[in-house]
């Protein structure tokens, strides 16, 4: 592996802010941390950046233990949330700043700020101070000030945090396009699991300071592996239920019953199910049988057109359930009773301890 | 026009008038009437109103006045040199290590002032004098006493820095709260060593900053009355000390009105030339607004 890190850990007083991760990123990967707020990701970040020091454990790059060595001597660039360009310098000196502190003759900084200007569209902007420039365009710098010094890895700390929507989709789309062009590693920190869905090859969910897990997006999205990234990757039905006599079906508190595809709940004893939004299907009230498991009779209570799909909230007794399914298909209005189903194959179920059930 | 239309138009005019006329009546008219002075004439404990250059002649031929206004340029960059070299470590140290005690610290460097300027510079003279602290220990010991602080132009100097330190403590400290040191972090992880890092972000964008400091410290240095006749020897009259006199024992109030003129003027000449070297740009100032 490219980047690893064996057995990392850091202690904050008594609170251990990272704990024991241990972790391999490819040469070419684009790996993002995914994480709730305080999680550790950005501590994560900074160990690799050399900020920050591990209590225990050991970080390689490209087969070098850097772990003792400062940040200026570990060739890796980092953008960051706040952009943090040099105020008191022009666009271009912030883009040179990196080639400076190599030492690399004036022809080839001229060349490669030149280079980097170009592939940032940062053209006509050179001679503006940072506080002269949009927000958009200080990322866009702060990005160029990242890649411009060919570093080994960089590594992006909620680089978009501080930007429109918008503007956010245009950049990870522009982000994903240099990694892939320059085929050096990106570490991207992020809590947004658009962001992290929308760029990533592997995403890390990152959860007090430890690795909940570490896989392929598809494979984080489609099969979370515990009740934690089911809950926090994409936007899911929760439910909470008791495990019957054969282990393969959940009676659920608010009444509904589910069948799993496969038996491994402990019988009788509790356990949580997800169901993602879009594997809701609805059907107009009446067709098919409306009682039995995997199915819901509920009636619609608001609609939310978000162009391509709609959102419907549906009331189902006390509770409240969210489908979305796109405008392709039959809509229905608010009032309207419809049958909500799915297939035992979409259900992700959790024991107590929220680890992988079925 | 409606009643808060108006309010607002009212407000603008009042917010900058209302200063403007303190500066006018407070600094613009004594100024004015000290430089009416010293084209006048004081003869016998009396001012003569005759028009006249005389005094600028007398300061710039006559006596030591010119060699006051060369030793107190010089001294009065020493002390600032000093005080700023002084200053910062000890305001970084305040920002670095300093935690939860930071306001603390700064306001201890106040303390000081809390005496008034006499006493403090007769409480360095105890410390200082050939009776004082320091080399009565000294002689106590069977040692020789330091020559060089007792009434010379160097224990002036201990004692201007002494005065005007807590001043200079207080602007670096300040400027440096307002820095963003996680740009130090930017500068090292693309490849600045820590030392680096300092000159590259940390003393340029803190260096408008330093300079107000060293101004707020040269500018009082250069009318120092007390600390010089307290401290300094026979060699170490300065301008200020000597301007003094023209309004005390001399009883030359026109001359004196003549030397504060020409402070006055050195005074803005030395901020002048420390301005037109600094881009503000260059020290990441902002109020220029976005544009």
């Amino acid at each position: 592996m490219y980047i690893t890190l064996d057995g990392v850990s850091r202690q904050y007083g008594s609170v251990w802010a990272i704990d024991r991760v241990t972790m391999g990123i490819a040469r070419n990967e684009f790996v993002s941390l995914l994480g709730p707020s305080g999680s550790g990701k950005t501590t994560l970040l900074r160990i690799i950046a050399g900020l920050e020091r591990p209590s225990q454990g050991r970080v390689l790059i490209d087969g070098v233990d850097v772990t003792e060595l400062p940040p200026h001597k570990r060739g890796v660039a980092m953008v960051f949330q706040e952009f943090l360009l040099f105020p008191h310098r022009t666009v271009w000196e912030n883009l040179a700043f990196p080639l400076r502190m190599l030492k690399l003759p004036a022809a080839e900084i001229e060349e490669r700020v030149r280079w980097v200007v170009g592939i940032l569209s940062l053209g006509g902007l050179e001679k503006r101070y940072p506080n002269q420039l949009s927000g958009g365009q200080q990322q866009r710098v702060a990005l160029g000030r990242g890649l411009v010094g060919r570093p080994k890895a960089l590594l992006l700390d909620e680089p978009l945090a501080n930007l429109d929507r918008e503007l956010r989709q245009e950049m990870e789309v522009e982000i994903r396009r240099h990694q892939t062009a320059l085929g050096i590693p990106f570490i991207y920190v992020t809590h947004n699991q658009e962001e992290a869905l929308s760029m990533s090859d592997r995403i890390a969910v990152v959860r007090r300071g430890r690795i909940e897990d570490f896989a392929a997006r598809t494979e984080i999205y489609d099969r979370p592996k515990t009740a934690f990234i089911a809950q926090f990757v994409g936007r899911s039905n929760r439910f909470e239920g008791t495990a019957d006599a054969g282990g393969n079906r959940l009676a659920t508190r608010c009444g509904a019953r589910l069948a799993l595809p496969a038996p491994g709940l402990t019988p009788g004893s509790p356990a949580l199910a997800f169901i993602k939004n879009e594997k809701l299907r609805l059907d107009a009230a009446g067709t098919g049988a409306a009682s039995g498991p995997n199915r819901i009779a509920c009636t619609v209570k608001d609609v939310i057109l978000r162009g391509a799909y709609a959102d419907y909230i549906l009331a189902f007794g006390e509770r409240e359930l969210n489908a979305s399914r796109p405008r392709s298909e039959r809509s229905f209005l608010a009032g309207e009773p419809v049958l909500a189903s799915f297939a035992p194959g979409d259900i992700d179920v959790f024991d107590e301890k929220g680890e992988q059930a079925a | 026009m409606t009643r808060r239309n108006f309010a607002s138009r009212a407000a603008g005019p009042l917010l900058l008038g209302v200063p403007t006329l303190f500066l006018l009546a407070l600094f613009v008219v004594p100024l004015a009437s000290m430089v009416v002075l010293s084209f006048w004439r004081t003869e016998n404990y009396h001012i003569v109103q005759d028009w006249n250059v005389g005094n600028y002649v007398t300061l710039a031929t006559g006596g030591a006045y010119v060699t006051f206004l060369i030793r107190s340029l010089v001294m009065a960059t020493v002390v600032s040199v000093v005080s700023v070299a002084v200053a910062w470590p000890v305001s970084y140290a305040i920002i670095l290590y300093g935690g939860r005690y930071r306001l603390l610290f700064t306001l201890a460097f106040a303390v000081p002032f809390l005496t008034g300027e006499v006493l403090r510079v007769i409480a360095l003279q105890g410390l200082l004098g050939p009776l004082g602290l320091i080399n009565g220990v000294l002689m106590a010991l069977g040692a020789a006493p330091l020559r060089f602080i007792m009434y010379t132009n160097v224990a002036s100097a201990i004692g201007l820095v002494y005065l005007y330190l807590p001043i200079v403590v207080t602007v670096i400290y300040l400027s440096l709260l307002n820095f963003d040191a996680r740009l130090i972090d930017a500068a090292k992880i693309f490849g600045a060593s820590p030392l680096r890092a300092f000159f590259e972000v940390t003393w340029p964008l803190n260096l408008f900053g330093t300079l107000i400091g060293f101004a707020l410290c040269f500018i009082p240095c250069l009318s120092a009355t007390l600390a010089p006749r307290f401290l300094g020897g026979p060699n170490g009259t300065l301008y200020g000390m000597a301007m003094a006199q023209q309004f005390g024992e001399s009883g030359t109030w026109a001359l004196g009105a003549a030397m504060g003129v020409v402070l006055f003027l050195t005074s803005i000449l030395a901020v002048l030339a420390i301005g037109m070297r600094v881009n503000l740009r260059r020290t990441g100032f902002t109020g220029f607004g976005r544009g």
